[in-house]
This record gives C-alpha cells, structure tokens and sequence, in this order.
C-alpha cells in the first residue's frame, strides 16, 4: 500500500511557494547575486567586506532569494537583481539546442524553481525566461520518463545525478509506479506489512518502559 | 442451513423510501470510492450511501451471528462483507487524506456554503477537520510562533495551506454520453475546440473541464 | 492506487467454475450467486472462485480469451498497429496473475499463456511512453485513450499526472500577472 502514516507537503512549481515544504525552504535561501541600490543606515556590520557603518549604494552582495525577494520592490529600487548565469541568453541557447545534455542538477539544482521565482523580478528577459524553463522541461521529459521506467532494482545514482530537484521528484514518482507495479506481478503486494506509525509507536512504548 | 441467510438483504430496503436496491448501492460507493481516489479536490460526501451500506452490513452480520461458524454460505457473506468494508474504509481514508492536505479551504468552503446548500463534509468530518485546524495551530504555536517577535507570532493558514489544483489532469471514463465539451488550449497558438464524449470512451484531460460531470455521475473517474 | 486494488476490482470480474458440492442460492449484497450443484457449470466472481480453489471445492474454466490462439493474434495484433487494440479483458493482467498463480492445473499451457500476455503488456506499455511523450511535447489538451486499462493507466498515473502538472506551472509563468497574485509574501 502506498499510504503513508505522513504526507509531506510538496514544492509548490512555478511562482508558487508552498509555505510549509522543506524543498521551497531550501529554495528560499538559494543565493543571488545582487547590488543595493540605496544606502542601508547602520547595517554595515552585516556587511564584512568594509568597516563603513553603513551599507553603501552600489554595494555587490549575495542575498538569499527570500531576502531579496522581501526587499525587492518595482515602483522604489532598494535592491536589484543580477540574472544567474544559467537563465542568462548565453545558457539558454544551449538549453534550446539540446536541453539534455546539461547537468541540471550542477547548474541548479532548483533550476526550474529558482528559474519561476526570478520571475518576480521585473527583467525585460522573463518572458524568454518563462519560455526556456518550459522548453527544457518539455525537451528532458522523455529522458526523465525512459530512465525511470527502466531502473528497476538498479544503483539508479547515475541515472539521477543530472537531474534537477523537480525532476529528480518526477523520477521517483516513475519508479515507485513501476517498483510497486513489479512488486505487484512478482507477489510481494500479497504480504501484510506493518505501517511504520505502528513500528515507531512500539519502539517508543519500549522506550518508555526502559526510561 | 439457516433461513436467516436466504432472505439477504434485498428486501430489507422497502421500509426506506430510497428506491435503490443494494446492488446498485454498492456500485455507486465503488463509484465514490474511484473518484474520491482520483479527483484532485475533496468532493461532496456521500453519506447516505455511507449510512445505508453500514445498515446493510450491520444487518448481514446479525444474520450471521446466528450460523454456526464452518458454514459455506456464511463465509462466502463474510468475504463479501469484508470487501465492501475494505472500500468504505478505504473511501473514508481518502478523504480524510484530503481533508488533512487542504483543512483550511475545505474549512473556508464550508464557511462560505450557501443556507439551502447540502455541506461537503460529514458532521464528523467537519468535526474532524476543525480539530486538525486548531491541533495544527496550537503546535505552530508551541515549536515556533510563540518565540517570534509579536507581530509574526500569526500564520495565516489560508496562504499556507496549498489550494487542491482543479486544473490537474484526470483519467475518465464516460457512462452518459455528453455532446460539446470544450477543451481549453494549452498554448498561445491552439484554439479551443469542443468534443464529444461518447459512451464508453476513455479521456484523458483537465479536472476543471469535467468536474460538474463527476457530480452528476456522467463520468468516472479512473 | 496500489496496483492491489487494481487486482481488488479485477476480482469482481465473472469467471464460471465447475463446482463439486451442491449448495443452494447464496443472496449476497452486491447479487445472487448460484445455486451450486457437482459437476454443472455457474458463474462467480473471481474472489469466490479463487477460494473455492483454494479449499479444492472447484474447477476455474479459464475465461474464453485466455487461450494460446487468440492471444498470438492479439500480440500479433498489437505488435502491428499504432494504436492501442482492444485488449483481451479490461483486466487480462490482473486476471492472467490470479488465475495463473492459484489454478494453473486448470489453464491448458500456462506458460505459454504467461509469456503471450506478459509480451501483450510490453508492447503495449511501450506504446504507452511513446503516446505520453508526444501528449507532453504537443502540449495536448485532451486525450482519447479507449483501449486502455486500468492496471496501464495506474502504472505511469502518478508520474504522467504530476509531470502535466508542472508543465502546466511553467506555462503559467509564461502568462504575466497570473502568477504573481497567488505568490506569497513573508
């Protein structure tokens, strides 16, 4: 049975944060190189590079995307953005000349998610943006599906170590379909086995008696 | 063998109005039961069928009571009323599922449901689900909230809680045939077009389009 | 769905079987069975033929289709055409699983049975991957899928659901402003 004693909150796609899932937490502190387009009063100690008291106009930091994505406002410049390279033209010629053959997980490893989220911030480029995100989705999908309808029982490391964290997501969704419909034909599906929530509920009672 | 078997359940229903017949009782509880399983939103419940299922059930097991225990007929009655607990069960898990996975919009539908408007939930379900409402609230509030400064010490639940997403697809199969329905385009340079649904048939497409026919009971989800 | 309950609802499935005891009408819920006498043939659903087998109170006749002749042509069949062909029961896997496993002694050439169906479904899923593929680089909206069954569809279901879905997310970037009021703030 794939019933699970928890469910865990999935990664919203595109614009979307989900609130609560660990992948858009992590994605939310995915760094991006940015420049302060005003002075920041008494912050300079966050800053280690210069003994200012301030933070100067025009300095060059990283800021994590929910930083800068809080700071960001489109009528009052506080901060800008600097594109990652990855979405920039250069990358994204490659991406439409053959999308599978770049190591998305070495260049993301969030790249479609932190690809929507730069979407947030106004750039003359984000339709192009919008657009190679989908391409390379659409250009990896069977690549994606094909490896994992075929890693049955396998070191299947190989196989994911190109993908990106959505993919990898879509990767495993692929293989439990064809582990559970294999398990199925081999008979395995026919043998009770304890749900975790129980397992886990016993040990701690144990653990309760020996405290 | 004893009488009390062979007079099973099909005459039990003539006190109800109800003119369903348990055969097709159980048919539309596996019918709730695959598209509660498939459908991306928590649908309406079912409850009558629910309560009329568990009658026929409770009823079929006091018959049984009074067979000996090596008895054929009863235990094929008691493999029968095994598989259609296994589905009740199994329907009402997938809903609480549901209900634990969109709480605060399952909630705030209820809230916002016209007077006349039968409710999507079950009194226990609703019950159920302003537990996990408050249960929810009250953790956030002792692992977290409550060392925040004061004016970050709320979540709203309503932008934290993902929305069910009406426009996944969905496998269908059609039971009565409907003309027109429109298809939207998936890019700038499709046009919408209308199709058929012919009886029998197998579709693959976007919740959205077909959820008022998962309601009437003119497409199954598969 | 857990391919299990796929089986679950193939057991509901009609097979006739040759009873060796006599018994009388059973009125079960879901219709009536029987009435039950040696040697005659009556028709059951798989979950109570299986366990009559079980319990050695039967004969399994194997459904019509489940013979050696009919599905070479069906492979041979499907091997040929594009498309998907009518398959030889909305739940020949499942059925060819349970039947195989617990009656074989009455299902002439089994093997050959198993090896013909099993090479069905290959051709079959192969297909599958291919018509997901071009569904997702057409970027379709709909699509007809009549001969599919159940136990197909449940294999690649969560895989090819959650891929449109995020095809659908990354689209909806592409719209400007759609995105934008349902992003969140903290």
């Amino acid at each position: 049975m794939d019933s699970q004693s928890y469910l865990p909150v999935p990664p919203g796609v595109g614009m979307e944060e989900n609130f609560l899932s660990l992948d858009d937490i992590l994605l939310s502190h995915e760094r991006l190189p940015s420049r302060t387009e005003c002075l920041f009063p008494r912050l300079g100690y966050l800053e280690k590079t210069s003994d200012s008291q301030d933070i100067m106009e025009g300095t060059k930091m990283e800021l994590p995307l929910w930083l800068a994505k809080g700071l960001y406002e489109r009528k009052r410049r506080v901060v800008s953005v600097e594109l990652p390279k990855v979405y920039r033209e250069g990358w994204r010629t490659v991406f439409s000349a053959d999308p599978t053959v770049v190591d998305l997980h070495k260049m993301g490893p969030y790249y479609y998610g932190l690809g929507s989220q730069m979407l947030h911030f106004d750039s003359p480029e984000n339709p192009e943006i919008a657009q190679a995100l989908l391409q390379t989705f659409i250009g990896r999908f069977r690549r994606t599906m094909d490896s994992s309808q075929n890693a049955y029982n396998e070191d299947t490391s190989a196989l994911v170590d190109r993908l990106d964290c959505l993919e990898r997501v879509l990767f495993r969704m692929g293989q439990s379909g064809l582990n559970s419909f294999q398990g199925w034909e081999k008979g395995r599906a026919s043998h009770l086995t304890t749900s975790a929530l129980v397992l886990n509920y016993r040990k701690r009672k144990m653990a309760d008696l020996q405290a | 063998m004893s009488d009390a078997l062979s007079d099973g359940g099909s005459d039990h229903d003539d006190s109800q109005e109800d003119v369903m017949t348990p055969v097709e009782l159980i048919a539309k509880l596996e019918e709730a039961w695959l598209n509660e399983k498939f459908s991306p939103d928590l649908l309406e419940n079912k409850s009558e069928i629910v309560e009329c299922v568990m009658e026929q059930l409770t009823h079929m097991e006091a018959n049984l009571q009074r067979v000996s225990k090596g008895d054929t007929k009863a235990s094929v009655h008691r493999m029968e009323i095994d598989r259609i607990r296994f589905v009740l069960s199994s329907y009402l898990r997938s809903r609480l599922q549901k209900i634990e996975k969109f709480f605060p919009h399952v909630l705030e539908k209820e809230k916002s449901r016209a007077d006349g408007d039968p409710s999507y939930l079950s009194p226990e379900e609703y019950a159920f689900a302003r537990e996990y409402l408050a249960n929810t609230e009250t953790y956030l509030k002792a692992v977290a909230l409550r060392h925040m400064p004061p004016n970050l010490q709320s979540v709203n639940m309503m932008k934290a809680v993902p929305e069910p997403c009406l426009d996944s697809f969905v496998f269908l199969r059609v039971k009565e045939r409907q003309d027109n329905i429109m298809v939207e385009p998936e890019t700038d340079d499709q046009r919408e077009y209308v199709v058929d649904l012919e009886e029998g048939s197998q579709h693959l497409m976007r919740y959205r389009t077909i959820a008022p026919l998962v309601s009437t009971g003119a497409v199954q989800l598969i | 769905m857990d391919p299990s309950e796929v089986e679950f609802l193939a057991e509901k499935e009609v097979v006739k079987i040759i009873p060796n005891f006599s018994l009388d009408k059973i009125y079960l819920i879901g219709g009536d069975l029987g009435p039950f006498n040696p040697g005659l043939p009556v028709d059951v659903p798989v979950w109570l033929a299986l366990n009559l087998k079980q319990r050695q109170k039967c004969r399994i006749l194997p459904p019509e289709w489940m013979d050696v002749d009919k599905l070479e042509d069906v492979r041979e069949m499907e091997r040929k055409e594009e498309s998907f062909t009518p398959p030889p029961s909305p739940y020949y896997m499942e059925l060819t699983k349970l039947l195989l496993n617990h009656a074989s002694d009455n299902i002439p050439k089994a093997d050959e049975i198993r090896t013909l169906v099993k090479d069905i479904w290959d051709t079959r899923i192969a297909k599958l991957r291919l018509s997901a593929d071009s569904f997702i680089s057409q970027q379709e909206a709909h699509a007809k899928l009549d001969n599919l069954t159940l136990m197909e569809i449940n294999t690649t279901r969560s895989f090819l659901l959650d891929s449109l879905n995020c095809m659908f997310k990354l689209r909806s970037n592409m719209q400007p402003g759609s995105g934008t009021g349902k992003a969140l703030d903290y």
